[in-house]
C-alpha cells in the first residue's frame, strides 16, 4: 500500500500571553491508504492542533508535511483550495459546526458549490440526496435546520459534507465523543463502511481507547504535543511500554462485576505546555521517575518492532 | 419530527421562512401595521392633512380637541392634526436615515476592528472617547458645528449613536469567527469573501437589527430633543419635538400641543421597539416553534 500522508517533524507553537504554548511538538509519522491512524491522548495535547494543522486550518511552526509524496508545508491559496478537496475534517462537536442559518441541504450542497463540480441546481441536489442515502439521512431531513435533529443525525451530516468531496483523507477530530454511547457505535460502524467502500484514509483523533481500538490500525499515543508512544493496534492493547500508555489503557472500564481494579491513578495534573523545558515532559506524573527524567528529553526508540517508545527507562520499567 | 407538516420538497426563500416566523408575534405584527400606517400618513402627507402645516387661523387658536380640529389648534391657530400628519415626515426619515448613517459607519469600523487585530485598538479607542461624551451633547456639538439643517440634525444623531453600532458589530463578528462551522466552511473549500458572506454576515445580523430598531426610536427622540432644545428643524416646520417644545409654553391652558406630539413619537418608538424584537426572534432559526 502507498503512503498517503507522512507528517515529519511537525511543530506548532502558539504565542500566548505568558510564552510559547508547545501544542504539537516534533511529531513524525505515516498513514497509508485506506488505513486508520488513531492518535489518542487526555485533553490539552495538542491532537486536534496537529489535525488542524495538515489541514492548514492552522500554520504549522516548522515541519514537513507530505501528501501523496508532495510537500504541501507551504501551499498558497490556491494550491490550498485544490488541496482541501482531497483533504477533509469531520469536527468533534456537530452543534457547533453546522451553520444554524443552512438547512441540511446547503450544508451538504455547499462544498459543491465551493468546486463548481455540478452545473446545475438539479444535479447539485440529487447528489446531495445520494450522499444522504449513504450516510443514512432520511431524505425528508433535506429542507430541515440542524437544530431540528439529534447529535447522530447532526454529525451524519458533517460526514456528509466531508464526503461529498470524494476526498482521499479525512481528519476525524473526535467525531463521535460528543454522541450518545448508543450513536456512537452507530457513527463508528457508518465510518468504517463508508471507509471499506470509497478506500478513505483516516487520521482519527480521541480520547476514548475503546473507540479507537474498534476502528485503528495503528496508535499513536500523545502526551503535551509529543509522541509517546506508537506501535500497531492489536499490539499496543497487548503491551504498552510508556508508563503514560499503561495508565491510559488501565483506566479503560472493564464492564464486568467484580473486575480487579488495576487502575494506575496518575498523580496531578497535565503540567503546562508553556515554555516546556528540556526534560519528559512525563516526569511530573511519573510513577518511575528518576533524576534524568527532570534534566533531559528522551527520544523516541523502536523497542520492538515497529513498536516505538520515547522513554529513558523503557527497558527497566518493562524488564527487558 | 412528527410536528412537520411541511412538504419535503417544499423550498423556503430565506425572506418567506423569515415572514412565516414573523407572523406568530403578535406584538410584532401589531407595531408593524401600526409602522405601516405612520409611513402612509407619511408619504401621503399633503393629500392626508385637512389644512397645510403652517395655515394660521386667528380667529380659531388654541381650540380644545374637538369635532372641526380632532387634535385642537395652537397659539397660531395651525391645526394640530395636520401638523402631526406632516411632522411624522420629518421624524420618520430622522430616524430611518440616522439609523441608516451609523449602520454605514458602524458597521465598518466594527467589521474593521474584528478582523484586522492592528487596526482593533486604534479604532475601538477612539470609539470609546466619543462614547465617554453624552450622546446629546455629542450631537449638539456636531449640529453647532455644521449649523442646524435637517441632514445635519440626521448626521448629529447618527454619527453620536455610532460607536454603539461599532461595538455591537465588531462584538457579533468576533463571536461568529470563532466558530467551528466558519472554521468548516474554510475547510470544505469556501473562499474568505464566501466565508464572510454565507456564514459570518448572517449569523451576526440579528444583534445588529435589534440594535437598530431600537436606535430608530432613540434616533426619533434624539432628534425630538435637539429640536426641542432649538438645534434641530426650525420654525415653522412640524417636527414633532420642535411642537412639543412650542407646547410647553402653554402647557397649563392647552394639554394637546404637548400631549398629542408626546403620544405620536411614543406610539412609532413603541412599535420600532417590538417590531424590532420580533425580528430578532424571526431571524433565529433556533426559536422556531
Amino acid at each position: 500500500m502507498a503512503e498517503i500522508l507522512r507528517v515529519e517533524e511537525l511543530t506548532k507553537y502558539f504565542n500566548t500571553k505568558s510564552g510559547l504554548l508547545h501544542a504539537v511538538d516534533g511529531v513524525t509519522f505515516s498513514v497509508e491508504e485506506g488505513k486508520t491512524l488513531g492518535i489518542v491522548g487526555e485533553s490539552g495535547c495538542g491532537k486536534s492542533t496537529l489535525g488542524r494543522v495538515i489541514l492548514h486550518l492552522h500554520e504549522r511552526t516548522s515541519g514537513k508535511i507530505l501528501f501523496n509524496g508532495e510537500d504541501i508545508s507551504e501551499v498558497n491559496a490556491q494550491k490550498l483550495h485544490a488541496l482541501r478537496k482531497d483533504m477533509q475534517i469531520i469536527f468533534q462537536d456537530p452543534y457547533a459546526s453546522l451553520n444554524p442559518r443552512m438547512t441540511v441541504g446547503n450544508i451538504i450542497a455547499e462544498p459543491l458549490k465551493n468546486y463548481k463540480l455540478t452545473k446545475s441546481k438539479e444535479e447539485s441536489e440529487k447528489k446531495v440526496r445520494e450522499m444522504m442515502d449513504i450516510v443514512g439521512l432520511a431524505d425528508r431531513t433535506y429542507n430541515l435546520y440542524p437544530h431540528e435533529l439529534d447529535g447522530g443525525r447532526r454529525q451524519r451530516i458533517g460526514i456528509a459534507r466531508a464526503l461529498i468531496l470524494d476526498p482521499k483523507l479525512v481528519v476525524c477530530d473526535e467525531p463521535v465523543s460528543a454522541l450518545d454511547v448508543s450513536i456512537q457505535a452507530q457513527v463508528l460502524n457508518l465510518l468504517m463502511e463508508l471507509q471499506k467502500d470509497r478506500g478513505l484514509t483516516y487520521l482519527f483523533i480521541t480520547h476514548n481507547l475503546s473507540v479507537v481500538k474498534h476502528i485503528s490500525d495503528d496508535i499513536t499515543v500523545m502526551y503535551l504535543g509529543q509522541m509517546v508512544e506508537k506501535a500497531e493496534s492489536n499490539e499496543i492493547f497487548r503491551h504498552q511500554y510508556h508508563p503514560y500508555t499503561k495508565a491510559l489503557i488501565s483506566a479503560i472500564p472493564v464492564p464486568k462485576y467484580n473486575a480487579p481494579d488495576n487502575q494506575i491513578i496518575l498523580k496531578g495534573e497535565i503540567t503546562s505546555p508553556i515554555n516546556v523545558g528540556k526534560s519528559c515532559r512525563f516526569a511530573a506524573r511519573c510513577p518511575y521517575a528518576k533524576e534524568n527524567c527532570f534534566n533531559t528529553e528522551p527520544v523516541l526508540e523502536e523497542v520492538t518492532k515497529d513498536h516505538f517508545v520515547k522513554c529513558h527507562y523503557v527497558k527497566e520499567i518493562n524488564g527487558f | 419530527m412528527a410536528k412537520k407538516t411541511r412538504d419535503k420538497n417544499q423550498h423556503h426563500s430565506m425572506v418567506g421562512e423569515v415572514w412565516h416566523q414573523f407572523k406568530k408575534n403578535r406584538n410584532a405584527v401589531i407595531g408593524l401595521i401600526v409602522l405601516c400606517i405612520f409611513i402612509i400618513i407619511a408619504v401621503f402627507a399633503p393629500m392626508i392633512a385637512p389644512y397645510g402645516y403652517d395655515d394660521q387661523d386667528a380667529a380659531h387658536t388654541k381650540i380644545a380637541p374637538c369635532r372641526e380640529y380632532p387634535f385642537g389648534t395652537d397659539n397660531l391657530g395651525r391645526d394640530v392634526l395636520s401638523r402631526i400628519i406632516h411632522g411624522s415626515r420629518y421624524s420618520l426619515m430622522i430616524g430611518f436615515l440616522a439609523v441608516t448613517i451609523s449602520i454605514i459607519a458602524g458597521g465598518i469600523l466594527g467589521v474593521l476592528a474584528a478582523f484586522y487585530p492592528k487596526l482593533d485598538n486604534i479604532i475601538m479607542r477612539t470609539m470609546d472617547l466619543f462614547m465617554a461624551i453624552p450622546q446629546m451633547l455629542l450631537a449638539m456639538c456636531i449640529v453647532a458645528a455644521l449649523g442646524s439643517s435637517l441632514f445635519n440634525l440626521m448626521l448629529a444623531v447618527g454619527l453620536s449613536s455610532t460607536p454603539q453600532f461599532a461595538r455591537v458589530v465588531r462584538a457579533s463578528v468576533l463571536s461568529t469567527r470563532g466558530q467551528e462551522y466558519v472554521e468548516a466552511a474554510r475547510a470544505i473549500g469556501g473562499s474568505d469573501f464566501n466565508v464572510i458572506v454565507r456564514h459570518i454576515i448572517p449569523n451576526s445580523l440579528a444583534p445588529l437589527i435589534v440594535q437598530a430598531t431600537l436606535s430608530m426610536a432613540r434616533a426619533i427622540i434624539s432628534a425630538s430633543a435637539l429640536s426641542f432644545l432649538g438645534f434641530g428643524i426650525q420654525a415653522p416646520k412640524p417636527e414633532w419635538g420642535a411642537m412639543l417644545s412650542a407646547g410647553r409654553k402653554y402647557i397649563r391652558q392647552c394639554w394637546w400641543l404637548t400631549v398629542i406630539p408626546g403620544l405620536a413619537i411614543m406610539v412609532v418608538v413603541y412599535a420600532l421597539n417590538v417590531v424590532g424584537d420580533g425580528l430578532r426572534d424571526s431571524l433565529d432559526p433556533r426559536l422556531k416553534k
